[in-house]
């Protein structure tokens, strides 16, 4: 195993003292949750912060309540397994714990958390390597290098978004809590990411995800998530769509939301497929071919790693959809 | 199988004894005194492995674990090219660096070493050139491992780049500037066997398959790391705690690259956290430790991270097969003709032996009498591939199944009947002369038939759903072996002293698959004891008897015999001692129970224990010697390439499969595996029965998902656990493990091999059930989802299979199926 490098770790017991610490580092300081990404991208040299703040003792960032009628309040700290498992997300927003369940095996589940899941690190096969391969390969964009190996004209980095919860948390319009020393904003998760593998996300060197809220009008949506990936744990995706949307008693579709992840450099609603299906009857039989259509529009990943072609992964997007949607009537039928 | 089943009976007793066995199960015969003693054995109980608690409480000791005082922290710094000459090396700013203690080089390490004695080709560290991306190029000892990474960046080193060859095809066509200067085009080596007369007997054939097969690079995927503590003693010695399978053929190499007498060095096997042939030789750890700890008069360690060891490698190497399969009318074999390019990677370890392997043990399972087979070792600039379990045979065996199939599938025959009529018989010869004793491989295949529920389900399942048939064998323990000498192959002993404790010293090594546990079983089954009742000391080159270690599936065998020679040995001593005690001739006395008594009246006698300290007062010590040699007619042919193939014994595997495949993603799931081998005798079931679903995890896993991808600059994509794919629990399928047991006339208690033979089944299981399934053949492996979908659609686009087989791949002769048909 390679050694960590050194640094001051920092163990703050309030949010105001390690948004101080912030302040004071600006991007010399690293946040460090559950520290399932983060620590293997210490040892692989790619993350060298002089400070690393570790928010575990904070107990702002522990809220968790999911009284659907005032929506989902989740701290940051809130584990995957917790998403995974709470009997309440469960039933209330099943895309969410679905999505949860995807994520790696038990124990990292345990250990990882919402807030590190949501601001994961872009991760490509060129990225995600020791300081011995980057080297050999002349590092990249995103890393003490200038070319991107996956497009090499590229001006922009292609590393991929290979988060599971935030397309389910994108298809239940979540909000973001996002505090600094002088105060907090909030920010739709829809417009948190940015479509750059290096500049990632809108997440401010002296700012903590302290928080993610879901609203009460999408809690009891039916909802599935669909992971593409090369074994059944243990395995980020290579693609993953997740639905969320209600039927009525005679199948007409609403509110229906397409969330894609681990296609490009963020995870991005199918909005075209949520205008087209409003109001629209599952038992249509043109919607199949139209929903493969919109989602394979949308998701255009390129080879950044994992051993499956694109073509293939943006064939599997485009199912995962369709199927996503035909599963809206499984709750129709439990309904009945 | 005919062959009696004393030990089966005996058992049943509840190991009572007392039943005569005229011991069928074991040759040469012994002696009478033997035979009558053996009537007090009785059948091996299986136990769990001596060490599995601690294993599991985290108690045994790994190489990592070992502390002592003073000790540095070493780094290798690594070739960032994939083949280039170095032109120079600073280590000057390293070594300025406060902590650092020694450095060496190339210059340091200037003596050749290799696991073969025909490929002695590594340094610990590159002299001239590097020949891999990774290569090691020089190492630091420092106080810390974070010193000693400092010191490695600030080496500097001048690379002149050279070209570089990175597939079979690119490294033949090479016309300068080989890997290794003494291997023209780099070709490690070829070989050229013909066997009978291929092409009559092809013309004789009523329908001929032809394909070619790609197999990729995997790699064994052992949990811990490869590690080494090395220790310089005064009198140029050397001591070094290692994690391996083969301690003497570490001991070999190291001398030879230090250049001092093999007595100098002694290795200490830690506990091994996996292998699977992945640490069966000499590795530049192994070396520069030593050199290391001689320069800086300080003990060394070496930790591999995980992108260490699939630098390392030695796991299996890319290959491409060309194989074609003739049956006659009858459905018999009328020839194989193999070509089969490896692409070995920057050095030869034990490519030699694999390419071999690939050909000869093509003619072990089924009746070859027509045999052609081109094999080429190629180099390329690529990490050193090795062995792996199923050695050598898992892509040729892929093929030969896969084309069995393909032309059972022609000549409108079911293909497990196919089998059936290729079957060899037991006590013969091969036509590559390779020694058939026990062949419980009928009876495999039969138990599998019947468990599948085969006939209901072959080519009548629904769409989509599919069962495939596949067979493998392995050697249980090569007749030949690499270290050349004539010592015997295995040789126990075992000891005691005035406390009476028994210990067994071997040199074979625990490396988790229960070596120490069979050998604890079968002496106490012979002395009357418990498998715990024996402390077992094994591995460590200064205090055991000589071994070449846990590789080729060969210590149950080999060294079981050797513990069996030495423990009736014993027996016998304790029964002529105890006899004049006692006042009763020898031979009315039985070892059970921990004790020595006479048989018919269990109230005279002693205990166990106390009759070793009998014996122990009269000679102060007490020492008895068994060993193993491989009989002289299980040693092969004479040709060249003819000791690679020769096992004294082979275990034997037949598997179906049943699968699930979605037609619209290409996605297989493995439902369920039915599988049958022949360990000739199980001595520890549970142990077997774990090594054959293990041998089957690992076969999924190539077949499924597992492979190793490079940059067009040599850089491997995936040296991770993350980005290599070995499969999850979840994705293991059920697996229904049947034990055949053959009785093997030499094996101890008739066993013979389980830990590999069950491996190669699998993968032509699986081909085979896609084509059940969805009617499609794919020869390539792994069987990804895309590849899957691929052929579906070539498939399903009208390109007709037909067509394109026949004019590719397979020429029927369509007047003789019709008359068949």
């Amino acid at each position: 195993m390679n050694a960590l490098p050194s640094f001051d770790l920092h163990r703050p017991t309030d949010l105001l003292t390690a948004l101080t610490l912030l302040d004071q580092h600006r991007s010399d300081a690293k946040l460090i949750a559950g520290g399932t990404d983060f620590v293997v991208n210490l040892r692989h040299g790619l993350e060298t912060p002089g400070h690393v703040v570790a928010l575990s003792s904070i107990p702002e960032l522990n809220v968790f309540d999911a009284d659907s009628k005032s929506g989902l309040r989740l701290g940051a700290l809130t584990t995957v397994d917790t998403l995974a498992t709470d009997p309440r997300i469960r039933s209330a927003y099943p895309v969410l714990s679905e999505a949860a369940a995807s994520v790696s095996g038990p124990t990292l589940r345990r250990m990882g958390t919402l807030g590190g899941n949501l601001c994961l690190d872009t991760r490509c096969q060129w990225y995600n390597q020791s300081p011995l391969w980057r080297e050999a390969c002349g590092f990249c964009l995103k890393k003490e290098g200038t070319v991107c190996h996956v497009a090499p004209g590229s001006e922009l980095c292609w590393a991929v978004y290979s988060g599971d919860i935030a397309p389910a948390l994108l298809t239940l319009d979540a909000e973001l809590v996002l505090q600094h020393a002088r105060g907090e904003r909030r920010v739709p998760l829809s417009k948190f990411y940015f479509e750059d593998g290096l500049r990632k996300y809108d997440l401010g060197v002296n700012e903590i995800l302290t928080e993610v809220r879901v609203p009460a009008s999408r809690a009891g949506l039916a909802g599935s998530y669909h992971k593409l990936r090369s074994r059944a744990a243990v395995d980020y995706p290579l693609a993953g769509v997740a639905v969320s949307g209600r039927v009525t008693g005679t199948g007409t579709l609403s509110e229906v939301a397409i969330g894609v992840t681990a296609i490009g450099p963020c995870p991005m609603l199918v909005r075209e497929a949520t205008r087209f299906l409003e109001g629209k009857n599952l038992a249509d039989e043109r919607l199949a071919e139209v929903v493969v259509e919109m989602a394979r529009r949308t998701a255009n990943p390129l080879h950044t790693g994992g051993g499956l072609s694109p073509a293939y992964r943006r064939l599997r997007v485009g199912l995962f959809a369709r199927d996503g949607v035909r599963a809206l009537t499984d709750k129709l039928d439990a309904d009945v | 199988m005919i062959v009696p089943r004393d030990f089966d009976e005996a058992g049943q007793h509840g190991g009572a004894g007392g039943r005569s066995s005229a011991n069928g199960s074991r040759e040469p015969k012994p002696s009478d005194e033997h035979q009558a003693s053996n009537a007090t054995d009785s059948r091996p109980s299986g136990t769990d492995l001596l060490d599995s608690k601690d294993r599991a409480r985290g108690r045994v000791s790994y190489v990592d674990d070992v502390r002592l005082p003073d000790l540095l922290h070493a780094k290798f710094l690594r070739s960032p090219y994939a083949h280039a000459r170095i032109v120079s090396i600073d280590t000057s700013a390293a070594a300025a660096i406060s902590g650092v203690k020694a450095i060496i080089t190339g210059k340091d390490t200037p003596r050749r070493y290799g696991v073969l004695p025909v490929g002695h080709d590594e340094t610990a560290l590159a002299t001239d050139k590097v020949r891999y991306l990774g290569q090691e190029v020089a190492a630091v000892a420092a106080t810390s491992p974070r010193v000693a990474t400092a010191a490695i960046r600030a080496i500097r080193v001048e690379y002149e780049e050279l070209p570089a060859y990175f597939t079979i095809c690119e490294a033949r066509e090479a016309n300068e500037h080989w890997i290794h200067a003494d291997r023209p085009r780099n070709i490690e080596k070829e070989y050229h066997h013909v066997f009978g007369d291929p092409d009559a007997a092809f013309r004789s054939a009523v329908v001929i398959v032809e394909d070619e097969f790609k197999h990729p690079r995997v790699t064994h995927a052992a949990l811990e790391p490869h590690g080494t503590v090395a220790v310089h003693e005064p009198g140029e010695r050397y001591t070094l705690w290692t994690s391996t399978q083969t301690p003497r053929h570490v001991q070999q190499g190291v001398a030879r690259a230090l250049e001092v007498e093999e007595s100098a060095v002694r290795v200490i096997p830690c506990a091994v956290g996996g292998a699977f042939g992945g640490k069966s030789e000499t590795f530049p750890a192994d070396v520069a430790a030593a050199i290391l700890a001689q320069r800086s008069g300080r003990p060394v360690r070496f930790s591999l991270s995980r992108e260490e060891v699939f630098l390392l490698h030695r796991g299996r190497p890319e290959s491409e097969i060309r194989m074609r399969v003739g049956l006659t009318r009858e459905g018999k074999i009328a020839a194989v003709a193999c070509e089969s390019h490896q692409d070995g990677g920057a050095f030869c370890s034990y490519g030699v032996v694999t390419i071999l392997y690939s050909g000869a043990l093509l003619c072990a399972l089924y009746d070859v009498q027509h045999m052609r087979f081109d094999g080429y070792r190629i180099l390329t600039n690529k990490p050193a591939c090795g062995p792996m379990r199923g050695h050598g045979t898992i892509g040729a065996r892929h093929a030969f199944e896969v084309l069995l199939d393909r032309a059972a599938a022609a000549l409108g025959l079911d293909p497990i009947d196919v089998r059936r009529r290729n079957f060899l018989q037991e006590n013969s010869r091969t036509v590559n002369d390779l020694r058939v004793t026990s062949y419980g491989f009928p009876e495999c295949v039969e138990k599998v038939e019947a468990a599948s529920k085969w006939k209901e389900k072959h080519g009548r399942l629904p769409s989509g759903r599919g069962v495939g048939f596949g067979a493998s064998h392995y050697v249980s323990g090569a007749s030949n072996s690499i270290i050349r000498g004539t010592f015997p192959h295995s040789t126990v002993s075992l000891q005691t002293e005035r406390s009476g404790e028994l210990t067994l010293l071997t040199g074979a090594s625990e490396i988790g698959q229960g070596s120490d546990t069979v050998l604890a079983i079968i002496v106490s089954s012979v002395l009357g004891l418990e498998p715990s009742d024996i402390r077992v000391v094994s591995g460590d080159t200064a205090l055991t008897p000589n071994d070449l270690g846990s590789y080729s599936s060969r210590v149950t065998f080999m060294t079981g015999n050797a513990a069996l020679e030495a423990a009736e040995k014993l027996r016998d001593k304790i029964r002529a001692r105890v006899a004049r005690r006692v006042g009763v001739a020898a031979t009315q006395l039985v070892l059970r129970d921990r004790r020595v008594c006479v048989e018919d009246d269990p109230q005279r006698g002693m205990g166990f224990v106390d009759s070793l300290k009998l014996l122990v007062e009269e000679e102060n010590s007490l020492t008895t010697t068994g060993s193993y040699r491989p009989p002289p007619a299980a040693q092969g042919g004479k040709f060249p390439g003819a000791g690679v193939g020769p096992g004294v014994s082979y275990s034997y595997s037949a598997q179906v499969v049943e699968i699930e495949v979605n037609r619209e993603t290409g996605e297989i799931k493995v439902l369920q595996v039915w599988a049958a081998h022949d360990c000739g005798k199980a001595l520890n079931e549970v142990a077997v029965r774990g090594q054959v679903e293990g041998s089957i995890w690992m076969g999924v896993g190539q077949a499924l998902c597992e492979e190793q991808r490079f940059s067009r600059q040599g850089l491997l994509f995936n040296p991770g656990l993350l980005e290599y794919k070995v499969p999850t629990t979840l994705d293991t399928p059920p697996i229904d493990v049947f034990l055949v047991e053959s009785a093997d006339p030499e094996g101890p208690f008739g066993a013979k091999e389980a830990g590999e033979g069950s491996l190669g089944a699998v993968l032509p299981a699986l081909t085979n059930a896609v084509y059940d399934a969805v009617g499609v053949w794919i020869p390539d492996l792994p069987l990804t989802p895309e590849r899957v979908l691929a052929a579906i659609r070539r498939k399903e686009s009208g390109e007709a299979v037909a067509a394109e087989t026949d004019s590719e791949a397979t020429s029927i002769l369509s007047d003789a199926i019709k008359t068949v048909n």
